[in-house]
């Protein structure tokens, strides 16, 4: 769904987390994402491996026995009555993508500049809907990377095709 | 009873592929190893090395998330030993009233460096903690160590 909003002249694009995908070679992770409204078109976002693992997590039904790191940000949320309204993917620059969370407590509404990692493993712990502006959207990545990502994922990198 | 503690150290354990943070009281008199990841003992190097990354990071984030709306870390307090798992709570001001979470103490030290606030621990952990030392060094006594005489 493409939600305009009022103070914003960039349109914002709704996303769903597909899946963590490892790339065991470096200690990184990559976030697949795809558009909530249904098209095909993916968007990756490559992080570490801890916030990799975070968002793996949150994905699951997994529970650890101790709260991780972004789990207490979570419960601090709960204790204090501070709710994640929305997390936005609203910049990248040099390959770096930029963040912005949205909070909101009592009708007041504050943002803060974060990582998407950190944006979207406490998003998703607090079901808050996550966005990336179009403009960042136009810009992402043209390759193909589901072919790569495919053989990542079955561990096939280096095999020659047949 | 509590007693403060400083952060006095981070060492590697080769033996677990861990990271061990060395919590000592002033009077360097009680001593607490916290085992802690990779990713929480970097984060607790920067903010002892006062190194600022260029984009913030999770405890960076934590913190900057409490700022958002004024929510002051008070104190973080080391609670519990039990079966080789610390527990701690952080403690928050947030409106004029007191909040404490529950918290590893990787995350809760992480916290506190970055805001400046007091790290405690619980008597019954230091306590605690010295008698599973006594308990492991008991372990690891093997027959021919007893009936040594000091010659």
């Amino acid at each position: 769904m493409e939600e305009q909003t009022p103070h914003l002249a960039d349109p914002l694009i709704e996303l769903t987390v597909n899946r963590v995908v490892a790339d065991t070679n470096t200690d990184t992770r990559i976030i697949v994402l795809t558009r909530t409204d249904g098209s095909a078109e993916n968007f990756t976002v490559w992080v570490g491996a801890p916030e990799g693992e975070s968002i793996k997590r949150a994905l699951s039904t997994d529970v650890t026995p101790r709260p991780m790191s972004h789990d207490l940000i979570r419960n601090f949320g709960e204790h204090l009555g501070i709710r994640t309204q929305r997390v936005v993917l609203t910049d990248v620059k040099s390959s770096t993508y930029y963040a912005t969370v949205h909070l909101e407590n009592k009708g007041v509404v504050r943002t803060i500049d974060a990582r998407p990692s950190d944006a979207i493993a406490l998003a998703l712990r607090c079901h808050a809907p996550i966005y990336v502006s179009h403009g960042v959207w136009r810009r992402r990545s043209g390759q193909n990377l589901e072919a790569w990502l495919t053989k990542l994922e079955t561990k096939k990198i280096g095999t020659q095709e047949v | 009873m509590i007693t403060q503690m400083q952060v006095n150290g981070l060492m590697f354990d080769p033996y677990n592929n861990a990271f061990i943070v060395i919590l000592r009281d002033e009077d360097q008199a009680e001593m607490l190893p916290i085992w802690v990841g990779k990713s929480e003992a970097s984060s607790i190097s920067l903010s002892l090395e006062n190194v600022a990354p260029p984009r913030p990071m999770t405890h960076d984030f934590m913190k900057s998330y409490l700022d958002a709306f004024n929510a002051k870390v008070i104190s973080v307090v080391i609670t519990d030993l039990n079966e080789n798992t610390y527990f701690a709570k952080v403690h928050l001001m947030y409106e004029d009233s007191e909040y404490a979470v529950d918290s590893r103490p990787s995350d809760a030290i992480a916290l506190a460096l970055r805001s400046q606030a007091p790290i405690f621990a619980s008597e019954s952990v230091i306590r605690k903690q010295s008698s599973e030392e006594l308990d492991q060094w008991l372990k690891n006594l093997k027959p021919e160590d007893f009936g040594k005489l000091d010659s």
